[in-house]
């Protein structure tokens, strides 16, 4: 649906003067509060801005008066739709300034709940962007199955969004017993219901015509803006933390790295599926594999990390999520820095807008997938 | 042929129009929720030795211990307050607690009319003796404030 302004404006009379109008910051399909600024002629946007600080809290600066512990909740109010994998990574961050060796019953179980948050996370993404053109139908499909994951999240860590399972060191809670046949019936129950997804969503003309050819990123392109994650894969780079280089206990599963060529709307909404498919044979291996042993290692009360400071970085659900924390040698960090992928992503909006329709821009930035949680942190 | 995939989507549609309804009606049967919920926070004063781990571990610091000493001289509680509205329900607490006195209960419904009905107490075992008569000197700073 995407065409050139040249193609609209028939005759030179009809020029009618660019206009500027605010998308947002509340606008049902901001995600959030997001502003953008469009300038347009007629419908075909010519400029784009995006406006950002609406969700800001000061996480970083909140870091610096919170215990290396108490932190972890808060980094759940990161990317609020994929909080285990933000408490992962923050974690796995103090734990590689300690040295901690994290037992290898923690490490599946994290695997366990990250994929299952990613599922989750995947789920709303599909979900919300199914909605934004006009699919609402698609909209309750993809939520009446993403409250079985949220229930098997809540059965582990008793929170449906923000969880606060992982800790220094290891884990929490072991899983339930009742977890295990519940998600068993999830693997079974889910490869049906993604198919039948694909055939409503996926194989219906109207959405085709929506999201082919609209918002093209380019693998040159998100290589340039520094695009990670599903949105980078969809434009043909294979790209994944969890492959290229292995942590927690990723490196002994077997799992692929689904990859797509085109990089429009249309395949960076197919890439999700295929992720969540990769995903439930990733739990379903971790769940199989599980070792049995401790959940947490030896950690002192009080954590200390000693003075220096470490970059770790993780396969977040939209993207490469990394935490640079600074220690001083005392019981709170001197600095965390924050290094949300939504935050990068959303940067080459401005890029791929001009030349959009209206209609256009918002099934581009649905599939973008961005979490303002995490962009203003 | 141009119009099969919504047809076929049609189809799927149809098919759940006439499955079962997954609707909970909340309000009037209450939903099966799993014991490790984090609905709210309970708290067992018996247990309780008022050493203060949980307030200090509070990243909200929305946990408030009012102790007194008796008379062998022992610091007892006297009121344990949760203030549930900045509540993160991150269990640190939970985990935090030597005796195990906190712990979370499944009961979600935590909706109030003001700020107030948010701060949830509990009494501590023994009541805090009788206070002895203000000295006059006490009465003048009360009445200077």
């Amino acid at each position: 649906m995407s065409m050139d302004s040249d193609n609209l404006n028939l005759v030179d009379d009809l020029n009618t003067q660019e206009f500027t109008i605010n998308m947002g910051p509340y606008h049902p399909s901001t995600h959030g509060v997001f502003r953008a600024v469009l300038t347009l002629d007629g419908e075909v946007i010519v400029k784009e801005e995006n406006v950002l600080g609406y969700l800001h809290r000061g996480m970083d600066k909140i870091a610096e008066t919170r215990t290396y512990s108490q932190f972890v909740p808060y980094t759940a109010r990161l990317d609020y739709l994929a909080s285990a994998l933000n408490n992962m990574g923050y974690v796995q961050t103090v734990e590689k300034l300690m040295g901690i060796e994290v037992p290898e019953r923690a490490e599946y179980l994290r695997v366990i709940i990250a994929e299952l948050q990613r599922i989750a996370s995947h789920y709303l993404m599909l979900g919300s962007t199914t909605n934004d053109v006009n699919a609402v139908t698609g909209f309750l499909y993809y939520m009446h199955d993403r409250e079985k994951v949220l229930d098997l999240l809540e059965m582990v860590t008793g929170a449906r969004l923000t969880s606060n399972y992982m800790r220094i060191g290891g884990v929490i809670d072991d899983l339930p017993e009742e977890f295990f046949p519940k998600v068993k019936e999830f693997l079974a129950y889910l490869p049906g219901r993604l198919e039948m997804m694909e055939t409503l969503i996926l194989g219906n003309e109207i959405f085709q015509e929506r999201m082919k050819n609209v918002g093209v990123i380019t693998a040159q392109m998100a290589l340039d803006y520094g695009v990670t994650g599903p949105n980078l894969r969809a434009a043909g780079v294979r790209f994944d933390l969890r492959k290229v280089a292995p942590y927690s206990a990723y490196g002994k599963i077997d799992f692929e790295v689904p990859v797509l060529k085109n990089g429009d709307a249309f395949d960076r909404y197919q890439i999700r599926l295929m992720e969540i498919k990769q995903s439930l044979r990733i739990i379903e291996q971790a769940v199989q594999q599980l070792p049995e042993g401790p959940i947490m290692a030896k950690v002192p009360k009080l954590i200390k990390p000693p003075a220096g400071e470490v970059f770790h970085k993780m396969e977040g659900a939209r993207g490469i999520l990394g935490f640079h924390l600074v220690s001083d040698g005392g019981p709170k960090p001197y600095r965390l820095h924050i290094h949300g992928p939504s935050f990068v992503n959303i940067g080459i909006m401005p890029a791929i807008a001009p030349g959009m329709l209206l209609q256009d821009f918002l099934a581009a930035f649905a599939t973008i997938d961005v979490d303002m949680g995490e962009v203003d942190r | 042929m141009i119009g099969t995939g919504i047809l076929k989507g049609m189809g799927i549609t149809l098919k759940r129009f006439f499955s079962k309804k997954i609707t909970q009606d909340y309000p009037d049967v209450m939903p099966v929720i799993t014991p490790r919920s984090h609905g709210s926070l309970d708290f067992d004063a018996e247990k309780c030795i008022t050493c203060g781990i949980c307030a200090n571990e509070c990243p909200n610091s929305c946990i408030k211990l009012d102790t007194f000493k008796n008379e062998q001289g022992k610091k007892v509680l006297e009121k344990y307050s949760i203030n549930l509205g900045y509540c993160l329900f991150c269990g640190l607490c939970v985990n935090a607690c030597p005796k195990g006195a906190l712990s979370f209960k499944t009961d979600f419904e935590l909706a109030c009319f003001s700020r107030e009905g948010a701060i949830y107490t509990w009494k501590g075992k023994e009541p805090r003796p009788e206070e002895t008569p203000a000295q006059p000197g006490d009465a003048k700073t009360a009445a200077g404030e």
